[in-house]
């Protein structure tokens, strides 16, 4: 398997999303899968093939993964404590994107923000111009905001928060 | 783990990419004898190049490299020198992909980004100047 084998500068990452306003959120075993599932989100510019998917024009793509927890316990008589890893649910993440009132990706995500119940598949594509990796996950989009300060462009501002404890899955092109 | 990056090919690159972004215009490093007879050219100069070495006994314990160039812009007529920058920067801000020849060392870079410093002019030899730099994010 040839897995991208350099270091990558962060500015690789792009969010990428299914562009059905009511889509079908891939599977558990799909969101692991690339070739018919995940590459077709991911766009030609990240090394997929683009047929389902949009392009999220984000300002960057935010720290992604599970979030941090453990189980802590006091020992008595013992030297230390201990704490024992739990799997935390999969980290929301909140973006940031210049805001552009006609962006197709845009107003599909204010769509969601305001059905609330709509579960879409979102990845995240690193590519260093021949391979891919891809991080998907499943999740609904909340806590829409604009941010119209005048010193810069205006903000929009959203949350997803994946859903299902299994909903994310690695893939890659090769 | 990371390999430190090769200058002589950034090199290469540079003055290949600049050569085809703004083609028939003369691209030189750093100096160009001819300036007197030639009413528009361009020359470049590479700066900073630095992959952030991490902790430990380990030299390819490293990072990636994000080097400057800057591009000199050199015009008799101060409108040919901005007509120039456009290109350039319609051609090279925000570009991701190759970067130089891919049959002679060209590579990938995640992400090339221009920044306009000034424009000038020199009276002496009666050319308009624009300044531009150039920082690219290559992998390593």
């Amino acid at each position: 398997m040839a897995l991208i084998n350099k270091i990558l500068p962060g500015y690789t990452a792009t969010l990428w999303c299914q562009d059905d306003a009511n889509p079908v959120a891939l599977t558990d075993t799909q969101l692991s899968t690339w070739t018919a599932q995940v590459a077709t989100i991911v766009g030609t510019a990240a090394g997929g093939t683009g047929t389902a998917g949009i392009l999220v024009p984000v300002e960057a793509v935010p720290a992604f993964g599970a979030d941090d927890a453990f189980a802590a316990y006091s020992v008595a008589g013992a030297r230390t404590g201990a704490k024992i890893t739990t799997q935390n649910q999969v980290t929301s993440l909140t973006i940031t994107a210049a805001w552009n009132p006609a962006d197709t990706a845009q107003l599909l995500i204010r769509d969601d923000g305001y059905n609330g119940t709509i579960i879409r598949t979102y990845v995240i594509a690193v590519y260093d111009g021949e391979d891919t990796v891809a991080y998907a996950f499943n999740g609904r989009v909340g806590g829409l905001q604009w941010d119209m300060s005048p010193s810069a462009e205006g903000k929009f501002i959203f949350t997803i928060h994946p859903v299902g404890g299994n909903s994310y899955g690695w893939s890659n092109n090769t | 783990m990371a390999t430190q990056n090769n200058v002589v090919q950034y090199g290469k690159a540079i003055q290949y990419q600049l050569a085809g972004i703004v083609s028939p215009i003369p691209v030189y490093a750093a100096f160009d004898r001819n300036f007197a007879n030639e009413p528009k050219f361009i020359t470049w100069m590479l700066r900073n190049v630095h992959q952030p070495v991490y902790t430990g006994q380990q030299q390819s314990n490293k990072g990636i490299d994000r080097p400057v160039f800057q591009i000199s812009i050199f015009s008799q007529k101060i409108e040919d020198g901005f007509t120039i920058s456009q290109q350039v920067l319609e051609s090279l801000h925000g570009y991701s992909g190759m970067f130089g020849n891919p049959l002679d060392g060209g590579f990938f870079i995640a992400k090339a980004d221009v920044y306009w410093l000034y424009n000038s002019y020199n009276n002496e030899e009666n050319m308009a100047q624009i300044f531009l730099d150039c920082t690219i994010d290559i992998p390593a």
